[in-house]
């Protein structure tokens, strides 16, 4: 089973997780930008954390021979500090035609206030400018009005739905986005959001058309096999190989091949691995070399 | 006026609980705001980080000034960083004054800002440090957020309904009991019932248990 995790957030996770992530068959993964628990307070560490992420972190996957992806974006709760969001959406552009930014994301809605619709807004202009998809977060709190007030938001700015991919969905939210045309993402979790099983039972109610499950894993509580072990429940579920291939591999892969920068034909060959490499003099082997 | 009252009261009860506040007082001056802020910052060290534990006559004195005040899990460094804003606000101009406590805020760790969020209430036109306070409430740092959700009045007093609301579903969100939030009762709405519904409705799909206390928000 080639297996595609199209939303993990590798800069707070170890070595130790890539390797598992690599033996239990994913192949590729997108790492969108957000926040980092901690509110940041100038651009600059936005300007690192961008750069991070289409350099040392993408290097960093490539040691254990994961094709690593990311989404540039301002996250929900930063939109709020409008020093920032200026700085920041200003920024933006310098990164959004690199070959490994897939996505304008996450974006949308946390406590659910104009500043984070202005700032929705705004960077799916961007996403229509550099003819990228986008990835919406929704939010803890109020969830289902969440959805709907991003799918509103879509198409108040005209932006084509089937180049949206809305995440983090549960079984409130999930008929609210298949009635649109935009992709559902689903996050599995150990205590919040959704779980495998739970997955399985809406698999087998909705289908397998535009459903997309990711792992999401971060520094909270969170599990980067998240979608390996959810194909465990799947096929315990009695669900097809042929449609849980679809759910792990076919429809993220079609979902950011919008970008035009995913090389479909190359994407499910294991790169080599080549730990002689460095990375701006870098390696992640520590003293280990001969 | 109520600013010295305020510090009237809480300097005797800090005083009561360190031989070091006059020595300590004396490097802060408000004039000086990196001095201002080390000083803030070295209450735990320098005055204590124990519990605050008020006596019953203390506890009186203050809840003549401001009733809706919960003290229970203030410590001494608390009452100490509030007895130093409010003697700043004192001696300084009102736009001084706001710099100098949007620094302390800024520049505190988690702890510190917890005890810049439990003597909000107590600080002078304290209505101005509202989009501070809003967005302090974005902290992913439970304790932090609790220090403004519980035993608090100033969301309720100053909070609109949105952010209110808001804060009420984080709380359920974090398994915080909301019976802690200061004037839940006088500030229930339609939308924080509706947002309390979908949200126990949500719990239910996932088959996942609805927080016990969640009627006292629908």
């Amino acid at each position: 089973m080639k297996i595609f995790d199209p939303h993990v957030h590798m800069t707070s996770r170890t070595t130790d997780d890539y390797e598992a992530m690599a033996a239990a068959g994913i192949l590729a993964i997108v790492e969108p930008a957000f926040w980092l628990g901690q509110p940041r307070t100038q651009v600059g560490s936005f300007i690192d954390y961008f750069n991070s992420l289409v350099g040392w972190e993408r290097f960093r996957a490539s040691q254990f021979g994961i094709r690593h992806f990311c989404t540039i974006g301002l996250n929900p709760k930063e939109s709020n500090n409008p020093k920032l969001t200026e700085d920041v959406l200003q920024l933006m552009p310098r990164y959004l035609d690199k070959e490994s930014v897939v996505a304008i994301g996450e974006v949308g809605f946390d406590d659910q206030t104009d500043a984070e619709e202005a700032s929705l807004l705004r960077q799916l202009e961007m996403a229509r400018e550099f003819e990228l998809p986008v990835l919406i977060h929704t939010p803890h709190r109020d969830k289902k009005r969440g959805t709907i007030r991003s799918i509103e938001a879509v198409r108040k700015a005209q932006f084509p739905e089937e180049r949206v991919l809305i995440d983090h969905n549960n079984e409130e939210t999930l008929p609210v986005v298949l009635e649109s045309r935009c992709w559902a993402g689903h996050t599995i979790y150990p205590h919040t959001k959704m779980d495998e099983q739970r997955m399985a039972v809406l698999v087998n109610k909705y289908g397998s058309d535009r459903i997309i499950v990711n792992s999401a894993a971060d520094w909270g509580i969170s599990d980067p096999l998240k979608v390996p072990k959810t194909i465990d429940a799947m096929r315990a579920a009695g669900i097809a190989d042929a449609v849980i291939q679809k759910i792990v591999w076919d429809n993220p892969v079609a979902f950011f091949s919008q970008s035009g920068k995913l090389d479909v034909a190359d994407l499910d060959v294991r790169p080599a691995i080549d730990r002689t490499q460095q990375f701006e003099t870098n390696s992640v082997l520590r003293g280990e070399r001969r | 006026m109520t600013t010295q009252r305020f510090r009237t009261v809480l300097l005797p009860i800090v005083s009561a609980r360190t031989a070091n506040v006059d020595a300590w007082f004396e490097a802060a001056q408000p004039s000086d705001i990196d001095a201002f802020c080390a000083t803030y910052t070295s209450a735990a060290r320098k005055i204590g980080r124990g519990a605050l534990s008020l006596t019953e006559i203390e506890h009186g004195r203050l809840q003549v000034l401001v009733r809706d005040v919960v003290f229970d899990r203030w410590t001494v460094a608390d009452a100490a960083r509030a007895l130093l804003l409010l003697t700043a606000a004192e001696s300084i101009d009102a736009d001084a004054f706001q710099a100098l406590a949007t620094a302390c805020l800024d520049r505190g760790d988690a702890r510190e800002q917890e005890s810049w969020m439990r003597s909000v209430p107590l600080l002078p036109a304290a209505e101005r440090f509202l989009p501070l306070v809003i967005d302090a409430c974005r902290t992913n740092v439970v304790p932090l957020f609790e220090a403004i959700a519980c035993d608090n009045p100033y969301p309720a007093e100053h909070f609109p309904d949105r952010n209110f609301n808001q804060l009420v579903l984080k709380a359920l969100f974090n398994n915080i009991p909301i019976a802690r939030i200061v004037g839940l009762r006088r500030r229930m709405n339609a939308e924080l019932s509706r947002m309390a519904s979908d949200y126990a409705a949500e719990r239910r799909a996932a088959g996942r248990p609805v927080p016990a206390d969640i009627g006292l928000a629908s």
